[in-house]
């Protein structure tokens, strides 16, 4: 598999601990994967870099995850996004699927549930493409 | 804290003087709503658990939100208990206070310090104590006490001695300051650290500290040094040393140590977490301030021939499949520090590990112990300068052990060890290897490799440890086939039995066709972090002794062939998670909130002031709220006929009923009830399960010996009072409604359902938990029940022994009947975790429960288990 073929995905979460456990399951899955645990300098990579994936958490210090997906939608549409949540924003995720945002998942969640969601928001890209 | 409890119980008690009895509905609004916490404290507990398997991804967040969660819950139980007992349980705010603020201070990420004793022996010490007794000796004892491999003897000076002397003496401020406003860099810092050095050398270490000290000094000499002086190495053992930072050398050490000069040394190596370079090392890796503290090991000293530093791979190039040793006559610090030339030599990782590679050096002078303390250079005897110092048997050994250290901290491994005078290989110190991380490429191909690689089968059976192993399968059928394992196998079986436990040390997976992930094996591969799959049904089908396969434990993957760079991938991650913060946090957390000390309603203890977890908050108020209700007197005349009743039926059952509206048929005035006077749906069909079945006489109660032991003070307690004391069972009935709550034995049931003829309505919770005897047949009764209710539809949860049943909107006919069924199931399984003394039990006994359950005829003589006697 060439670089330029894998899927790209950014992770944002303020808790370091999210994106080290995520990283290495998605590379392994064949995934390229850059994590963020401040959302200013994931939006400033954004926009160097349209990614194909987006997962972010929604409640984080700075830019809130809204905000931040609200951005990534505009800049490019074409990226899914994720939103990972603690349970108690889970309304304010389910409010985030008329952002135009993929699917939410609840934290705590299972690796391989996260990996599924990717999954998926890869095959509607391609059905879209 | 006091406060708050005091002022609500003066509240209360002015609230109480005016009371007027409680009406029925409103008490049975209580015990519902108490019956409702308590399940959903001990399904969150359970949850909480089980994130500390590593399948979930959590954070820091959810740690807290459970934690205020599971206070909220607790708070509001202790709430209604003294609303339905009239404040007499007002002591258990105060407990709930003290766990509350403990759980805060964990949450803050400051220690419990007063909970922390000074000082701690190794046997007693293990990795759960790495805040406390730092990481050098967290790792050694794990090693010391899971692996069983030898290494020193000796005890741990645990940070609370720490904190202690340096604030008794200002020190701790003035680090604080250092901190804050001092100096950043320069001769102005280092002049400032040198002051900070000075004072901890001349401390006063008050007696409390140095009584203990002494006193461990003692104990170990009594049972290493016969009668003469010992001699101990004094080793720095930071908070976070030796996991994912290294402090190499940061810290100082001292070898051959008098007793009598143990306390100035330990206050040497207190001081060396100042020096210069130890300061930067930490500022530069993000260390809080708080998290600045030295615990201190002090090893009975090894009486070295050989001695040196072993690398499970090469950091460099983790691909070339060796195992690096250094090694050299006497002492290990010339081979630590570099100051000499040392023999090298080169192993390979596959058993059984032939040499690859050997530089032997001339080795003019080795270092030993000075007679009297201390260490000194001395002249090698000829013959042996030249000669390699360790022979292909040890260094076949050495491979092995440090194989054997890396399957389990998960890591590749930099371990010290030394031979002594009698032969004997010990560790010294065990320690995570950075290796040179993944780049984009490596992982590509990695990603590549796994994708072109055939697979066996992918997502089937149960993942009991994560983990990656790559080797040759070895199938093994019979127990003669155990003695036959050869060592780095990955071991297939049909089933997990317990006898797979001897060889796991060895081997490097497990797969099984069959079993369980709470049975008595998958314990011991998580003890000893064996990548292990269960149930995967086709295993021994699908390999064969001698192929080649990869077990991913971690996306529960096999492929056929080996993939090393997986297994490399694994190991060249920079945490491990069960080091992560989040982990640790959350293990410390459990520690406090999940244990369960009340177990006995009869002991003393059983009082609020005995409660020193969340579960026994929870145990408690549950055990009084039943109490509460089942010895209820309600007031009036009107109330006359929800008096609880007992229940006279064929089974020794001692079963109050109260009816809360129509459930029952009786005479008002009676003190008992019939079995035909219960007119509640649901309870007549649970009693027509529980006493019709014929089941509860024919019930295996037949003891095996060990079973009888571990219940032995139990039963005879249970013997000897009244029963009115233990077996408080009670029913709240209504029509279309019951809860029943059974104690019988030492086990916890639940049953609340509601039955009517529509079908949106209906109901049934069920919850087991506990038991006398071990938990490992707890665990497998838990699968017993499990396994029936699912047979039986119900959508199940289990946790340990905690078994959770519901089932929703089947039709009332349905329903009736499920309910016949859970009552015949807790009517055959009172007693039968004392019998489950194997897994295949197990299977026997689900197979006679449903021909019983089917053809209710056969008799009781066939109730004996099988195979003989235990014992």
């Amino acid at each position: 598999m060439d670089k330029e073929d894998k899927t790209r995905i950014l992770i944002l979460d303020d808790e370091p601990i999210v994106c080290k456990r995520l990283k290495p399951a998605f590379e392994k899955a064949g995934y390229e994967v850059e994590t963020f645990t401040d959302s200013t300098r994931a939006l400033e990579r954004t926009r160097e870099q349209d990614f194909d994936v987006v997962i972010t958490d929604l409640k984080m210090e700075k830019i809130d995850g809204m905000q931040f997906l609200t951005e990534v939608k505009n800049q490019s549409p074409s990226t899914e996004v994720i939103v990972i949540t603690g349970f108690a924003t889970m309304e304010t995720a389910k409010e985030s699927l008329q952002k135009g945002v993929f699917d939410f998942v609840a934290k705590p969640f299972k690796i391989h549930e996260i990996v599924d969601v990717v999954r998926r928001a890869e095959a509607k890209r391609r059905a879209g493409s | 804290m006091k406060a708050l409890g005091a002022r609500i119980r003066q509240v209360l008690n002015r609230w109480t003087r005016r009371r007027s009895p409680l009406p029925l509905p409103q008490v049975l609004e209580y015990f519902r709503s108490i019956l409702a916490r308590n399940n959903e404290i001990l399904e969150l507990m359970a949850e909480m658990g089980d994130k500390l398997s590593g399948e979930y991804v959590f954070d820091s967040q959810y740690i807290r939100s459970s934690c205020e969660k599971l206070i909220d819950l607790c708070f509001h139980m202790i709430h209604d208990l003294n609303t339905l007992g009239h404040q007499k349980y007002m002591d258990l705010y105060d407990c709930l206070e003290r766990n509350k603020a403990t759980i805060k201070e964990i949450l803050a990420g400051r220690p419990a310090l007063q909970e922390i004793p000074y000082t701690i022996l190794y046997e007693h010490c293990n990795r759960d104590w790495r805040e406390e007794v730092g990481g050098k000796n967290a790792n050694l004892t794990e090693v010391r006490n899971v692996l069983e491999l030898p290494t020193p003897d000796g005890f741990a000076i645990t940070i609370r001695a720490y904190h202690e002397l340096l604030d008794a003496a200002g020190i701790n401020d003035l680090i604080a300051r250092l901190d804050e406003t001092g100096p950043r860099e320069g001769k102005d810092l280092e002049q400032a650290l040198r002051d900070v050095q000075e004072k901890i050398l001349n401390l006063h270490i008050p007696d409390a500290i140095a009584s203990e000290i002494q006193h461990r000094i003692e104990t170990v000499a009594r049972r290493t040094g016969g009668g003469e002086e010992i001699f101990f190495a004094v080793r720095s053992s930071a908070p976070g040393e030796d996991t994912e930072h290294s402090f190499a050398g940061l810290h100082r050490s001292f070898l051959n140590v008098g007793e009598g000069k143990l306390v100035q040394a330990y206050r040497k190596v207190l001081a060396s977490t100042f020096s210069p370079e130890a300061w930067r090392y930490r500022r530069d890796k993000g260390f809080r301030s708080h998290e600045r503290a030295m615990a201190v090991g002090c090893q009975v000293m090894v009486d070295a021939v050989v001695s040196g530093v072993l690398y499970t791979l090469d950091p460099v190039e983790p691909r070339s499949e060796m195992i690096t040793v250094a090694a050299t006559w006497g002492f290990g610090p010339p081979v630590v520090e570099g100051s000499r030339r040392v023999d090298r030599f080169q192993v390979s990782r596959d058993p059984p590990h032939p040499l690859l590679q050997m530089h032997v050096v001339h080795k003019q002078e080795a270092l030993v112990m000075k007679p009297g303390g201390g260490m000194q250079w001395v002249e090698v005897p000829e013959p042996e300068q030249t000669k390699a110092c360790l022979n292909s048997s040890q260094l076949s050994l050495l491979a092995s052990t440090g194989l054997l250290l890396e399957r389990y901290f998960k890591r590749p491994q930099d371990v010290e060890w030394a031979f002594d005078t009698s032969g004997r290989l010990v560790i010294l110190q065990a320690r995570p290897l950075r290796v040179k991380p993944f780049t984009d490429t490596d992982t590509c191909r990695l990603a590549d490799l796994a994708a072109d690689t055939p697979v066996v089968w992918s997502g089937r059976g149960d993942v009991v440890q994560r983990g990656i192993a790559a080797g040759r399968v070895f199938v093994v059928e019979g127990d003669e086939d155990l003695q036959r394992v050869p060592p780095g196998a990955i071991l297939v079986a049909r089933e997990s039995s317990p006898r797979l436990a001897q060889v796991i040390r060895q081997v490097q997976g497990i797969i099984t066709d069959v079993g369980s992930p709470m049975g008595h094996m998958a314990t011991v591969a998580r003890e000893f972090r064996v990548p292990t799959v269960v149930n995967t049904r086709t295993a021994t089908r699908d390999l064969r002794t001698g192929d080649e396969i990869t077990l991913d434990a971690n996306e529960n993957v096999i492929y056929r062939g080996r993939i090393q760079d997986l297994c490399y991938y694994e190991l060249a991650q920079g945490e491990v998670f069960e080091e992560s913060y989040e982990y640790r946090l959350l293990q410390r957390l459990l520690r406090h909130i999940t244990p369960l000390n009340l177990v006995d309603p009869q002991s003393p203890q059983f009082s609020p002031q005995g409660c020193r977890t969340l579960h026994d908050i929870t145990r408690f108020v549950h055990e009084r709220a039943v109490a509460e209700l089942a010895n209820i007197n309600l007031a009036g005349p009107h109330l006359a006929g929800s008096k609880p009743k007992r229940l006279q039926a064929s089974i020794p059952l001692d079963l109050r009923v109260i009816d809360a509206e129509g459930g029952t048929q009786a005479d008002p005035h009676e003190r008992t009830l019939q079995l035909q006077d219960i007119v509640s749906v649901p309870m007549r069909a649970f009693l027509s399960g529980l006493v019709g079945s014929n089941l509860w006489e024919r019930t295996p109660v037949g003891m095996d010996f060990g079973a009888f032991m571990s219940s032995m003070s139990r039963t005879f307690d249970t013997h000897r009072a009244s029963l009115q004391e233990v077996g408080l069972n009670l029913a709240v009935v209504s029509s279309n409604y019951m809860n029943v709550n059974l104690r019988i034995g030492y086990h916890f049931n639940i049953i609340d359902a509601y039955v009517t003829d529509r079908i949106d309505d209906n109901y049934i919770y069920f919850r087991f938990l506990g038991g006398v005897t071990d938990s490992t047949r707890r665990a497998r009764r838990a699968r017993f029940i499990a396994e029936m209710l699912a047979r039986w539809g119900f959508r199940v949860e289990i946790h340990g022994d905690l078994v959770v049943g519901r089932m929703k909107k089947r039709a009332r006919a349905t329903m009736e009947e499920k309910l016949r069924l859970v009552g015949a199931l807790v009517a055959y399984t009172r007693q039968l975790d004392v019998q489950l003394v194997s897994d295949q039990e197990v299977i026997r006994h689900l197979d006679r429960f449903t021909r019983l359950l089917e053809s209710p005829s056969e008799g009781p003589e066939d109730s004996r288990p099988k195979g003989g006697s235990h014992g």
